[in-house]
Parts: structure tokens; C-alpha cells; sequence
């Protein structure tokens, strides 16, 4: 009676604590300055219709660098975890009968299509990044989702762990190389002015701001992919 | 006309969703519910897009993807679940009389 209490207790000063957020809430009809400068800004200098984007990727370039470098720092850490208690699991799991269940055949099945499925539209996601909603971050977690779906259906499915972080590196690689050129031939680190910005909404346009995306969207996807890869139970 | 049809099918989509989740606090075992979920979400999901379509003609195509994806991926993920609790024998409701895959499971000339 009492546990009960209290929760309801909890539940009121929730409500009032959010009762006063909405009550107290008045919806901006103008756009803040350093917002409208944003706004103004983005699709002249830029030529990105995605202002968001345009921002993560230019003027906030060095910001997501940092966000990549922290995703990076946590597939490693994950895999220096998980790694040795892998190879303890291992040994022992030799000697022992094979328990998992293998997936239906419907799993398997749907598992075949809709793998392209989804990477047709991670794809997507990532090329159209600076045209409409998207980008590389949720590319790469949609390609992420991807390869959950083999490793659930496919129990033996193994992704190739080299040409992952291989193909991360070379993407962090590029991203780092085309702020720097940015450095040199335009305004500063990350600048997407490197490439010839094009027509205004065109599919090739933005300057070097598909790149980063593309770059960005292989790097996040490999790294989730390794991290999702070093959960997995381990059956050998 | 056809935003009053594109409306109707909306409500009806959302309909199915509220018996869908009556069905998740009433049913009595794991299997039940997720029969309950699946296809009750499975359809008002399906109502609701196409009654989206109906509305605004100009995203038909897009929707009717994201009606493919769910009709795909909905079902599917359901059976998943619902094998994996019965490999690991979550109970299931006391009347339940007939359990087709474990009869399948069972190897042919064992009688146990």
C-alpha cells in the first residue's frame, strides 16, 4: 500500500514537473538569430537544401569528426572487452555440443530479401543526405541493421572482420584528407567548397558534402557492424 | 470524397491497433499475445498506410514500399520470436491442447 503510494506520489510531482514544461510553452513563431544566419547561410554559401546536414558537415565538420572518433573509440574498446573473453569461450566451446537452434527457413528466407532491401536504402539515406532528411550517421546505423539481420538469420555468417576495419580506416582516411583540403583550397578545415558546388538541389551538388556523407556512412556503418559482430555468442 | 475515404480507413487502421492492444493485456500466455500483436498491427498499420495514400495521392509509392516493408518484416519477426520462446519452452496457456511444432520436431518413430 504504501510501495503504491509512493509511485503515485512519483507519478503527480512527474506530471507537475511536465504539466508546468507545457503550460509555460509558447511556440516560436520567429527563427533566433544565430538560427536564421544558419538558415540564410547554408543553401548560398553551401548550396546544400538540407540545412542540417550542411551545418554537421561543414561548419560543424570538426564536431562530427569528434562524434565519429568517440563511435571508433567504442567499437575499439568493445572489441579489447570482448575479444579475450572470445578466446577463452572458444577454447572450451570445442568440447561442447552444438545447443543453438538453426533459423527457419521463413527467417532465412525473408533474411535474403530484404538485405538488399535495406542496403539499397542505407544507401539512399546517405546520398540524399543533403538534399532531404539523412545523412551518413543514419546510414551507416541502417546498413548496421543490415548485417544484425544476417548475423540473426545466419548463424554461421561470418563478416569478414580485416576488410571492415580496412574499409573504416580508409573512409576515416578520406574524411580527414578532405578537410584538409579544404584547408588548403578554400576557407578552412572541412570546408565542402573543394568540389564545384553545382545546381542548387541537383542529385551532385553541395560540393564535397556527398563525399563526407558517403564517408561518414561507411565509417559508422563498419564500426556498428564490428561492434554488433563482437556481441554475438560465440559458437565454434 | 477521397479524403473523407482516405480518413475512414485511417480510423479504421487505428481501430485495429487499439484491439491489438487489448489483445496484449487481455490474451493469457506469450504465443497468444503475439498472435494478438502481430496481426491486429500487421493490418491496422496496412489500413493506416493506404488510407495515407488514399489522402495524399502523391505519396502513394513511397507508402505503398513502406506497406511492403512492414508486411515483410512484421510477420517474420514475430515467427522468430515466437519459435525462439518455444525453443526455450515458455509455458503456454492451460487450454492449449495442440502444439504443431513440437509434433514436428519430433522425430518420426519416436513415441515418447
Amino acid at each position: 500500500m504504501i510501495h503504491r503510494l509512493l509511485v503515485a506520489v512519483v507519478v503527480a510531482s512527474f506530471g507537475l514537473v511536465f504539466a508546468s514544461l507545457v503550460v509555460g510553452y509558447t511556440e516560436q513563431s520567429s527563427l533566433r538569430p544565430l538560427a536564421e544566419s544558419y538558415v540564410r547561410l547554408v543553401p548560398h554559401e553551401l548550396g546544400a537544401p538540407n540545412v542540417i546536414t550542411g551545418i554537421l558537415l561543414t561548419y560543424r565538420g570538426f564536431d562530427t569528426l569528434g562524434e565519429v572518433a568517440v563511435l571508433f573509440m567504442v567499437a575499439a574498446s568493445v572489441g579489447l572487452v570482448l575479444g579475450t573473453r572470445r578466446a577463452r569461450r572458444s577454447a572450451s566451446a570445442k568440447d561442447r555440443p552444438d545447443e543453438t537452434r538453426s533459423s527457419s527457413e521463413v527467417v532465412r528466407t525473408a533474411a535474403e530479401i530484404l538485405v538488399p532491401l535495406i542496403c539499397i536504402f542505407a544507401a539512399y539515406i546517405i546520398m540524399n543526405g543533403h538534399l532531404s532528411a539523412g545523412g551518413g550517421f543514419q546510414g551507416g546505423a541502417v546498413i548496421a541493421s543490415g548485417v544484425l539481420l544476417m548475423l540473426l538469420a545466419f548463424p554461421q555468417y561470418q563478416p569478414n572482420l580485416d576488410f571492415l576495419s580496412i574499409t573504416e580506416s580508409v573512409a576515416g582516411a578520406i574524411f580527414v584528407l578532405a578537410g584538409i583540403a579544404g584547408l588548403i583550397m578554400a576557407g578552412g578545415f572541412l570546408d565542402n567548397r573543394i568540389l564545384p558546388l553545382g545546381q542548387f538541389g541537383a542529385f551532385f551538388s553541395a560540393g564535397a558534402i556527398p563525399l563526407l556523407s558517403v564517408c561518414l556512412g561507411i565509417k559508422v556503418g563498419c564500426e556498428l557492424s564490428v561492434i554488433l559482430e563482437r556481441f554475438r555468442p560465440q559458437k565454434l | 470524397m477521397m479524403e473523407l475515404v482516405g480518413s475512414i480507413m485511417v480510423l479504421l487502421g487505428a481501430v485495429f491497433h487499439f484491439s491489438a492492444g487489448l489483445g496484449m493485456l487481455r490474451m493469457p500466455d506469450a504465443y497468444t499475445r503475439m498472435q494478438a500483436g502481430t496481426k491486429a498491427s500487421t493490418l491496422g498499420n496496412t489500413l493506416i498506410l493506404l488510407g495515407l495514400a488514399i489522402y495524399h495521392p502523391g505519396w502513394g509509392l513511397k507508402l505503398l514500399i513502406i506497406i511492403f516493408f512492414v508486411l515483410m518484416t512484421n510477420p517474420i519477426s514475430s515467427h522468430a520470436l515466437a519459435r525462439a520462446a518455444h525453443g526455450i519452452r515458455i509455458p503456454m496457456a492451460g487450454q492449449t491442447g495442440i502444439d504443431a511444432l513440437r509434433d514436428a520436431r519430433r522425430k518420426p518413430g519416436d513415441s515418447s
